[in-house]
């Protein structure tokens, strides 16, 4: 029996918690998401509707599903969506966590390039050409200066902070910020 | 001598003459003639200013040997320059990106291009330079790391891997150069064989450009993961882009698994976790 990942997927953090991205999965993914991932948690960032089957799979799985509704980074409601998108994953008790788009190009991408920035603090060098990986390079100016402006102050339980989040044992100013 | 696009008269006499007349091969025989005498003058020439040029004609002979030792061994056809590890390339590159930084109290970390989590403690990237030895290190916190280039690995990243005690396993491969170059199988195999122990982990595959060598080896990973093929050759595509070659998908798909899965079966390496 073949695996079938969905669209763009790929690992993001595989250290203390397990965190992925791709596209939209589709029936065809389902197997591989059920034997491989174990995922406790679905974020989908995206503007379609949750797809019957897709819907029955993932209570049949007892996979949480969260839909934060994001067209793109123009979005009036923006900062709120990556807001909640942010808050989920810096709660440890929700891993396994799949977030997915339609294509996993775009969306998927800021959502990570903010992991990478304020959570795991790579160099925007490094943020931008992960990025670029995934889109091939199409259309994604906004979307990276989106990703560099990007900051926030949440309120978000310092206990269940997973143990990748960088700021986790050296307070400094991003960690104020991020968590009161 | 020939016409403007560089192609000789008499040729073209000859493919537009239709019916062939006498006089056309007698124009033809002249012009054949005409050629064959000018590109004896031009020998005689060459010899004459050679003689006269010493740097000239040792420049002239060092090329003649290259191009007859290259045509001994055809199929040893030089490697893409993305294959090659450039020294000066990635030491100028370093130096630019340190002096950026330095001063500056950036605490960022910097991960080499064209970096990725493969799956469980398997890492892909580009060859990293000394910016990145902090996100090796500290981030990863790597064990090993798998270099795939056949040159030899150089002084400053060893010298990191002593400090730090991270190891090296070194399985010199060139690139599948099309068409011509082919990555031997058991190279591969050897490859999996270090990747695939979990004493190793967490551990680092690279290559020069983390493309085509890299791609190759996370494709048969993924056939050990039992992915589907389409998708295999879409995540190579995706790091490999624009230099997507297809012989390193031909050679994905071809790379017989069997020896790899019965080593790892008995040493109980699989399945491949995430």
């Amino acid at each position: 029996m073949k695996y079938i990942p969905p669209l763009s997927f790929a690992p993001v953090v595989g250290t203390d918690v397990d965190l992925y991205r791709s596209g939209y999965p589709m029936p065809l993914n389902y197997s591989f998401i059920k034997h491989q991932l174990h995922l406790k948690t679905v974020i989908y960032v995206g503007d379609k509707d949750i797809l019957p089957e897709y819907k029955a799979f993932l209570e049949e799985e007892s996979i949480k599903f969260h839909h934060i509704p994001m067209k793109s980074t123009k979005d009036p409601e923006i900062q709120k969506e990556m807001e909640t998108v942010l808050k989920l994953v810096l709660d440890v008790n929700n891993y396994p966590i799949l977030v997915h788009s339609n294509k996993g190009k775009h969306r998927v991408g800021v959502v990570v390039g903010i992991i990478r920035k304020l959570l795991l603090g790579w160099s925007m060098t490094g943020i931008y050409q992960e990025y670029d990986l995934f889109t091939g390079g199409q259309k994604g100016d906004i979307d990276l200066e989106y990703i560099t402006m990007f900051n926030t102050s949440i309120n978000v339980p310092l206990d269940r902070l997973p143990d990748f989040v960088n700021f986790k044992n050296h307070p400094n100013e991003t960690h104020e910020k991020l968590a009161v | 001598m020939s016409n403007e696009n560089g192609r000789p008269k008499a040729h073209r006499l000859r493919k537009h003459g239709g019916d062939e007349t006498d006089a056309d091969l007698d124009s033809e025989l002249e012009m054949m003639d005409k050629l064959n005498m000018a590109s004896r003058l031009a020998e005689n020439n060459l010899a004459k200013l050679l003689d006269n040029d010493k740097d000239l004609l040792n420049r002239v002979e060092e090329i003649k040997a290259q191009f007859q030792d290259r045509a001994k061994t055809p199929f040893s056809a030089e490697e893409d320059v993305d294959d090659i590890y450039d020294a000066d390339e990635h030491g100028a590159r370093s130096r630019q990106i340190m002096s950026a930084r330095s001063g500056t109290g950036n605490k960022e970390v910097i991960p080499p291009e064209n970096f990725s989590h493969v799956c469980g403690e398997i890492y892909r990237s580009s060859f990293p330079r000394p910016e990145n030895f902090e996100f090796l290190r500290d981030r990863l916190k790597l064990k090993s790391i798998l270099v795939l280039i056949p040159e030899e690995y150089p002084a400053e990243n060893m010298k990191f891997m002593e400090e730090t005690g991270i190891k090296l396993f070194q399985v010199g491969m060139s690139g599948n150069k099309e068409p011509f170059v082919n990555i031997p199988s058991d190279l591969l195999t050897k490859a999996l064989e270090v990747v695939l122990n979990p004493e190793n982990h967490p551990i680092l595959i690279h290559c020069n450009r983390g493309k085509h060598r890299t791609g190759c080896l996370v494709g048969c990973i993924r056939k050990l993961q039992n992915w589907s093929l389409t998708m295999i050759f879409d995540e190579y595509r995706r790091f490999a882009f624009p230099k997507v070659r297809a012989l390193d998908q031909q050679f994905i798909e071809l790379y017989d698994d069997t020896g790899i899965i019965k080593l790892a079966t008995e040493n109980n390496w699989l399945s491949v976790e995430w």
